[in-house]
């Protein structure tokens, strides 16, 4: 059994009966090895499904889990049962075993980092009064809005109105959280919250590969929000002096907010402005004011000024890009896509509205980013199989599309792979308004290729 | 991914019951089994399959039993017939199965396994019925129907599956409008079941919630038994342990009972 993964987050869905007899059986060698290859913030085991099952058989997960975490230092845990299993699950690690229990997936995905900048409010309520101030502190984090109930009471009360939160936070326990820095998106910035000592450990708990993702995919501001850092030593500072360079071939910038320099020595500072990091005292200074951050890079436009070009050994691949496309369509609707032409230009929109957008960035051997824009028909279309829901919502519509573009992206990873081309992939990003997307693309050349999809225009776009 | 036609394709194709199985089963229907086992005696493919079924560990029998009288006289008249159920259903087994890493002999031995634990519960249920203890033979045929739908595209399915968690059941649902118990009915259809064989077969999926009485009981006790059995380790291993979606709130209330029944160890 394999870990289904949505944005950075890697689930087993387990069914039926768990016990020690059986659970070795869930998990190959080939599954333990490629779920700890897994590139992912959270590793979970969904018991939604699961009927029946003994301490031996969450052992065999406890397990895998526990490898995993101190691995990879990522959030690990069960999600998706109720208020018995809960009981149960606590009776059986009277102690704690480490690992985090969530509610449902969607609780647990508040507890990580997203594409998405969008801000949740969420009522919150624990028992223990420390797990209910770490978990405040989390969500808070990570972009959201917890309210904390004080008391049972005050929760009940509060849960009579559940229209006025995403999610109800209960049976939940983050037990030894994954120590990575937790990361939001405001529009278009990422921001990343530090705190404590910032020794050698910052190049452990920071997600590279998310920020490197970022990069690829078009964001161009980068906050850590330092408010809670005491101070950094050397090894801290060359970790961000890296950062800057790697910001720098981009044109992205990297600001700190609240950072205080009382225990942290003056002349970082000015190691730190040399090698282009700027320094903020409020978050506000940054978010509110919409001209520096136009400047900054995080106003949405986000254009690298120095373009890259194409090269030749990209578009030698255009074809296993296309293949890995059209055939991903085909799986999902049992409906042919035809080409209609092919022409190295900046992307071109013939109309932008009823469209949905989508890209995904690759980095490797070869690096750059797929383009798709659908009409909006179309796209509810290509998603359907994923959805299973003729009336989705726009969001479900967008979420799926993602994992559509998740999917071309991997088919053609498999096909670039087998011509000895090592690549990964970035988090896919989806656009409601085409425009946006344009103004990312704005002037950057690619491989445009207009395919049409039971008559209607659909477009692949690949650039760098 | 599957169309419609190529459902339409494989239902077409098949194989009518032979004629010497579909005798055999009429006279097991009108309690004859002494002419039943004439008739099975007839087909040497038949008379193989009742022999290897036979002395499969399930039933326990020390001795090597080999005659098909001798058989139907020991399986009586219910398991007479959901045996040739079972052995209509063997002549759909792939010879080499790609999708699942599962043996004929695991095959049979899930039928085995089903259709004795079915025995069971329908002793606690109190049902004396010949029709419906044979129905649950047809149960495994949506593993066969999986297996010959999927096998050329495992792929295709596993790169779908590692963004969502999808079924092949699901899966098929949402291209098609049919479902893999669908199809097994159309199945029990073709070797002319009775219809209400048929109905029970399509409800194991658990998908349909309007279900009432017995028809519910039992699709209840279908789905929830066949999730006991692809439990096992040798099931999981093969990938029978996510082919379908389990419906755990469509069985909840039956657990308990079925927890004593089939004799699983439910304490923590």
């Amino acid at each position: 059994m394999r870990a289904v993964v949505k944005g950075r987050v890697g689930v087993f869905y387990l069914q039926g009966f768990l016990d020690g007899n059986n659970a070795p059986s869930f998990l190959t060698i080939e599954d333990i090895k490629s779920t700890e290859d897994l590139n992912i913030d959270m590793l979970l085991v969904s018991l939604k499904k699961v009927i029946f099952f003994n301490k031996n058989g969450l052992d065999v997960f406890v397990k895998l889990l526990t490898n995993v975490r101190n691995h990879k230092h990522i959030t690990v845990g069960f999600c998706d049962y109720d208020h018995v299993k809960f009981n149960i699950i606590n009776t059986f690690y009277k102690d704690g075993a480490g690992f985090s229990l969530f509610k449902s997936q969607e609780i647990a995905e508040l507890f990580t980092s997203s594409n998405k900048g969008e801000s949740r409010t969420v009522l919150l309520y624990n028992e223990d009064p420390s797990q209910r101030s770490s978990m405040a502190i989390e969500l808070f984090d990570y972009g959201h809005n917890p309210i904390m109930a004080q008391s049972k009471h005050e929760f009940e009360e509060k849960k009579k109105t559940p229209e006025l939160y995403y999610a109800i936070i209960e049976d939940t326990n983050l037990g030894v959280y994954g120590q990575k820095v937790a990361t939001r998106v405001t529009g278009n910035a990422i921001i990343y919250t530090i705190s404590q000592f910032l020794d050698a450990e910052i190049s452990d708990t920071f997600n590279l590969s998310y920020h490197q993702n970022s990069l690829n995919v078009g964001f161009r501001l980068f906050i850590f929000d330092a408010y809670k850092v005491i101070s950094m030593n050397v090894h801290a500072l060359n970790f961000f002096t890296k950062l800057a360079s790697s910001a720098a071939e981009y044109n992205a910038s990297i600001c700190f907010v609240g950072l205080s320099f009382e225990k942290t020595p003056e002349s970082f500072k000015n190691d730190l402005e040399d090698a282009g990091l700027m320094f903020f005292d409020n978050m506000d200074d940054i978010l509110k004011n919409k001209e520096l951050l136009q400047e900054l890079g995080g106003g949405g436009g986000a254009a690298a000024k120095q373009g890259r070009s194409l090269t030749k050994s990209l578009v030698n691949e255009l074809p296993q890009f296309i293949e890995a496309t059209v055939s991903t369509i085909a799986m999902m609707t049992n409906a042919t896509a035809i080409k209609n032409s092919v022409n190295i230009q900046p992307l071109t929109i013939p109309k932008t509205n009823d469209q949905y957008a989508s890209s995904i960035g690759f980095y490797g051997d070869i690096d750059g980013l797929i383009i798709l824009i659908f009409p909006k028909t179309i796209a509810k279309k290509a998603c359907e199989l994923l959805i299973g829901d003729e009336n989705a919502s726009e969001e479900d519509v967008l979420d799926s599309l993602a994992e559509f573009v998740n999917i071309i992206a991997g088919r053609a990873k498999v096909l670039l792979t087998a011509k000895k081309h090592l690549l990964d992939i970035t988090l896919p990003r989806t656009y409601a308004d085409v425009n946006t997307l344009l103004e990312i693309a704005q002037n950057k050349k690619g491989v445009q290729v207009d395919l049409s999809f039971e008559g209607e225009h659909f477009i692949f776009f690949l650039t760098r | 991914m599957i169309t419609s036609d190529e459902i339409a394709f494989y239902i077409q194709n098949i194989p009518a019951a032979p004629a010497v199985v579909q005798e055999a089963l009429n006279h097991a229907r009108v309690g004859d089994l002494q002419k039943a086992s004439k008739y099975a005696s007839e087909d040497p493919a038949l008379k193989l399959y009742l022999k290897t079924l036979m002395n499969r560990p399930i039933y326990g029998f020390r001795n090597e039993v080999s005659d098909v009288a001798q058989i139907f006289g020991i399986l009586g008249l219910g398991a007479s017939q959901q045996t040739l159920y079972n052995y209509l259903l063997s002549l759909l087994t792939p010879k080499k199965w790609e999708l699942f890493s599962l043996t004929n002999h695991q095959f049979y031995d899930l039928q085995a396994s089903i259709s004795k634990h079915w025995e069971t519960i329908l002793a606690h249920l109190n049902i004396n019925d010949k029709e419906l203890q044979s129905a649950i033979s047809l149960i495994p045929a949506s593993i066969i129907v999986c297996e010959a739908l999927f096998a050329k595209r495992k792929k295709e399915v596993a790169q779908l599956r590692a963004v969502k968690a999808l079924d092949f059941n699901t899966i098929l649902f949402r291209i098609t409008g049919s479902d893999l118990f669908d199809l097994s009915g159309e199945i029990a259809h073709k070797w002319e079941m009775p219809p209400r064989i048929v109905d029970l077969i399509q409800s194991a999926s658990g998908r349909d919630e309007n279900l009432t009485g017995q028809e519910r009981i039992l699709a209840q006790w279908m789905h929830l038994l066949l999730f006991y059995e692809l439990s096992q380790p040798a099931y999981i291993s093969a990938g029978l342990n996510d082919f379908i979606d389990f419906k755990i709130d469509f069985v909840q209330d039956i657990y308990e009972s079925f927890a004593q029944v089939v004799q699983h160890t439910c304490e923590p």
